[in-house]
């Protein structure tokens, strides 16, 4: 199993990945806080800041396609969350579908949501996409997350290969034996797959320790320095976040 | 006095299976000792007490003249560097160059220090260039390598590896095997390979069954033959 498709436009180059990760991961949560905090319907606001996020996607040269794949993952979620708003909300009804009824309050708030969450998700993959796992760990240590979540991340980072690696394994040992592709012989082979990975999760954990013990550990990870913010950088995350803000604001002004 | 002396060491597991019997050994500075024996033997429950990350539950062991306790184990770390038999047990930072950095940063250098060091290692060992790397995009040879550079950042007194060469192949054998002979310093290697015991150490320390069998001058034991299969070291196929 391979995660490294995750941030392959990592390692293109880009104006995007020349700005030190911390200000990649600011401007990401300045379009998201700025997204989030529209008022209903302010579809023109949702429409710039996602043209914002394309154009963020076309200097990072994240192709069309895989932006959309891998926002539209997520937003399937935000679909199953707030689709209940459609038919909950009191208003007017729009439409019917067999016994519920959808009103255009709800319509309103669900399209909100999804647009909204579309041009977050959006800003979030533009981030993923364009910077390695290691590089966001180092960007939530500079941003003063505290020290015991980050080293988790590191650590879960590591682990989520060397697991994936370790159940690949089993369940290649199971098929080797012929385990059956049915559906019962299959839930039991998964699960037992998962208790086999588990345990042996635990042991390495055990290991790992040891090997962290070994070098002098003491109950916490100290960390390199990082990259400096440079001007250029400074003054590009500015810009953007006086964007989002006048983008967010002139939709209150206009509703005003 | 030796740099390293084992005196009576006994350890059970917390199952109660008996791991190490009475074990007595020693080596000097700048020996290059082999410990051998077929699997299950003791051998990395040993190393695991030169490092102070087992104590001993009875008899001793001494590092620089220090007994091994709860209370110096720290300081014991400082000259002993073990590399362990799983490099991923040992590479467990997201990027190399924070692994290797992580022994020195550990010591209290400061991370200007400890990343120059990291790089200079890294380079000595062939791995420049990967410093920004997972450990899961290295070969099989290059984590090997990975793992030892984590320990000879620190600049230990004494080398302690277990099975440096499993699961490499032969290019990545001979590559770890002639980076070990050009070392200098005090090296401890538990292995079944006997190819490599016999072209890196001077000394065998042959554990069977948790006790010390034999010891002696490797290039003797090695060639004996009777003596290694009653041993469980080479078994006539």
């Amino acid at each position: 199993m391979s995660f490294h498709h995750l941030d392959q436009y990592a390692r293109v180059a880009s104006p995007i990945t020349s700005v030190p990760p911390v200000v990649r991961l600011l401007a990401t949560i300045g379009l998201a806080l700025g997204v989030s905090t529209l008022p209903l319907g302010a579809w023109i606001q949702i429409g710039m800041l996602a043209t914002v996020v394309a154009l963020l996607a076309v200097v990072a040269r994240v192709p069309a396609g895989v932006m959309l794949v891998r926002v539209a993952g997520p937003l399937g979620f935000v679909v199953l969350a707030s689709v209940a708003l459609l038919f909950l909300v009191p208003g007017e009804p729009v439409f019917r579908l067999g016994p519920l009824r959808a009103s255009d309050a709800g319509l309103l708030r669900f399209g909100s949501a999804m647009g909204r969450s579309a041009v977050a998700l959006g800003a979030a993959v533009v981030l993923v996409s364009t910077t390695s796992f290691p590089d966001l760990v180092h960007a939530l240590r500079q941003l003063r997350l505290p020290r015991a979540v980050t080293t988790s991340l590191g650590l879960a980072y590591r682990l989520l290969y060397l697991l994936s690696d370790e159940i690949e394994r089993i369940e290649r040992a199971a098929r080797s034996r012929n385990a059956r592709a049915v559906s019962g012989s299959r839930r039991r082979l998964l699960v037992g797959i998962a208790a086999t990975a588990l345990t042996r999760s635990l042991a390495r954990g055990d290991r790992t320790y040891r090997a962290m013990l070994a070098r002098g550990y003491r109950g916490e990870i100290r960390s390199l320095h990082s990259q400096p913010v440079d001007l250029r950088a400074a003054l590009m995350l500015t810009a953007l976040l006086l964007i989002t803000a006048g983008i967010t604001l002139s939709a209150y002004w206009t509703a005003g | 006095m030796s740099l390293i002396e084992v005196v009576d060491l006994t350890y059970q597991y917390p199952d109660g299976t008996p791991a190490l019997a009475t074990v007595s050994f020693a080596v000097d500075e700048g020996d290059k000792v082999a410990i051998l024996g077929p699997t299950g033997a003791g051998k990395s429950t040993l190393l695991l007490h030169l490092n102070g990350l087992l104590l001993p539950q009875s008899g001793s062991v001494f590092v620089a003249g220090v007994g091994v306790t709860r209370q110096t184990c720290k300081e014991v770390r400082k000259s002993i560097g073990l590399v362990f038999q799983d490099s991923d047990d040992q590479l467990f930072l997201p990027t190399l160059l924070e692994d290797v950095a992580f022994g020195p940063l550990n010591e209290g250098r400061s991370p200007a220090d400890a990343e120059r060091q990291a790089m200079t290692v890294l380079a000595d060992l062939g791995l420049a260039g990967n410093e920004g790397r997972a450990a899961h995009h290295l070969s099989g040879g290059q984590k090997r390598l990975a793992a030892l550079a984590t320990v000879l950042v620190s600049q230990p007194r004494v080398l302690v590896l277990d099975e440096p060469t499993g699961n490499l192949d032969a290019e990545g054998r001979a590559r770890v095997v002639q980076l070990l002979r050009q070392r200098k310093e005090t090296l401890v290697v538990a292995t079944h390979d006997l190819g490599m015991a016999r072209a890196l150490c001077s000394r065998c320390v042959v554990l069977d069954r948790g006790r010390v069998a034999l010891t002696g001058n490797a290039s003797e034991m090695l060639a004996d033959e009777v003596l290694l299969e009653r041993h469980r070291l080479l078994v006539p196929l």
